[in-house]
């Protein structure tokens, strides 16, 4: 059986009286894919961001690889260069260009030289296709390419998983199938994976197993077609009818 | 206005005095400034409140009573001597630096918390965020506002004759009472102000323009 890369156990998130996050337990193997779906405020980025260890959560353990993250004295930066996320927002380091924004790791975390770093980056560039576009600012690109080369900072690193929080919401459209054509082939080569996507044809493509979420907290999991033909609780039923509905429409 | 020449040694040197205190208090202001910044920013309650304490006090007191807790009163304190142009440079130091902290933790504010996360995701740490990501952003940021700075600064060095630098208001003065021609004296000092201030503006437009990045520019 495939090992746990990413695990979270008993994991709480508490923002003042908001409990963004309720007790879960998720584990993603060894190049799985694992989709995480449900309303918008229900906790998913904060669920997100607490197993990337960009957010602290408030009780419970989160684990890489077996390793406790959330005790005390451990590096939390060699963690997190483990750890690769690409942003709803995106969020490219404005004074960079491409090449820059991909580099910066690789040169500062990873220590690499310029040269090794630079032909590094621009493999990764190569691989989301945005590799004529190395010299341009963020402020010069699309939304979808500059998705594409949110995914090439985490790619390049050579992360052992790759979190990707609604990587295409906040794109017109039009510009979803650029992204989503690089993250099926990310899927395709077997990369460890949990995506928070509504984009259900393409969670149905590539999703080991499906999670609902919904007010902090794991409603129901199983495989997509689980939830394309029976989901058990009335929750998941409406929430999979409107997205249905929605994908017909667009 | 030909007997100015007679006394350009004497504005010379006041000039540079002024030149010299302006450049060294927005230099000290901004690595300061900048050091006050990222300490109100990450360093907690307590430092936050001395930090705030600081800037009250420097924008808070006139500029003439500084010089002379500089000047007068600390020296006494210390039973030291401190001469006057060195008050100049740590008073306009410690003033703009007041100022400047406001400029930089506004501007390190603005980009602060989605670019500081980004860059956390990819392992480097809070340290090398500020330096490698939030800072370079912030500096373009404040260029503007630094030229404001320092053209406030560069007048305010005039009061520094108050406690009897010579500086290139004090030249004026000098001279003034020298020759009684006090309306060329001041004129022609004044115009001196007016074309080194411009000058050193107009050079930072320059370097604003130089460093801009797509998307980075502050709309004015
Ligand atoms: N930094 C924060 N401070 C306070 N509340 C937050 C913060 N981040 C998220 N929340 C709250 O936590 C809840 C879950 O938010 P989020 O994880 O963004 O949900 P989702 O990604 O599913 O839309 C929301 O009620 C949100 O307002
Ligand atoms: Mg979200």
């Amino acid at each position: 059986m495939a090992e746990i890369v990413l695990e979270c156990r008993n994991l709480w998130k508490i923002y003042g009286k908001v409990v963004a996050v309720r007790d879960v337990s998720l584990g993603i193997k060894e190049g799985e894919i694992k989709v995480l779906f449900g309303p918008s405020g229900s906790g998913k980025s904060t669920l997100a961001r607490c197993l990337a260890m960009l957010t602290k959560p408030t009780k419970g353990d989160v684990f890489l690889r077996g390793e406790c993250l959330t005790r005390p004295g451990v590096d939390l930066n060699k963690a997190r260069a483990r750890i690769g996320f690409v942003f709803q927002h995106i969020w490219l380091f404005n004074h960079l260009t491409a090449l820059g924004n991909v580099m910066l790791g690789l040169r500062r975390v990873l220590k690499m030289s310029k040269e090794e770093a630079e032909k590094r980056a621009r493999r990764a560039l190569r691989e989301v296709r945005m590799e004529e576009w190395a010299d341009h600012y963020p402020a010069q690109l699309s939304g979808g390419q500059q998705q594409r080369v949110g995914i090439a900072r985490a790619l390049a690193m050579d992360p052992e998983i790759i979190i990707l929080d609604e990587p295409t919401s906040s794109l017109d459209p039009e510009l979803t199938g650029e992204v989503i054509d690089i993250l099926r082939e990310l899927a395709k080569k077997g990369t460890t994976m949990l995506i928070i996507s509504h984009e259900m044809l393409f969670n149905r493509e590539v999703a080991d197993e499906m999670i609902f979420f919904d007010e902090g907290r794991i409603v129901e999991r199983g495989p997509p077609d689980h939830f394309f033909t029976m989901p058990k609780t009335d929750r998941a039923r409406r929430f999979m009818e409107r997205l249905i509905k929605q994908t017909a429409r667009d | 206005m030909y007997f100015l020449f007679e006394y350009l040694h004497l504005i010379f040197s006041g000039f540079l005095t002024t030149v010299e205190v302006t450049f060294f208090g927005i230099a000290m202001g901004l690595v300061l400034g900048t050091i006050l910044a990222i300490g109100d920013i990450y360093g907690g309650k307590i430092v936050s409140t001395l930090i705030k304490l600081y800037v009250e006090f420097f924008r808070g007191s006139p500029l003439l009573v500084q010089l002379f807790i500089f000047y007068f009163s600390i020296p006494t304190l210390l039973d030291i001597q401190i001469d006057s142009f060195t008050v100049g440079l740590i008073v306009f130091g410690l003033n703009s630096a007041a100022y400047q902290k406001g400029y930089i933790k506004g501007a390190m504010a603005s980009i602060y918390e989605d670019q500081m996360m980004a860059a956390l995701s990819l392992g480097l740490s809070k340290f090398q965020a500020i330096i490698y990501v939030i800072l370079p952003q912030a500096m373009r940021l404040v260029i503007p506002a630094w030229s404001n700075e320092f053209c406030s600064l560069a007048k305010s060095t005039a009061a520094l004759l108050i406690i009897g630098e010579r500086e290139l208001t004090s030249a004026g003065k000098t001279i003034a009472g020298h020759t009684w021609r006090v309306f060329e004296t001041y004129t022609f000092i004044a115009l001196i102000y007016f074309v080194w201030i411009s000058a050193v503006m107009k050079a930072l437009d320059i370097l604003y323009e130089k460093v801009k990045i797509p998307g980075l520019e502050v709309s004015l």
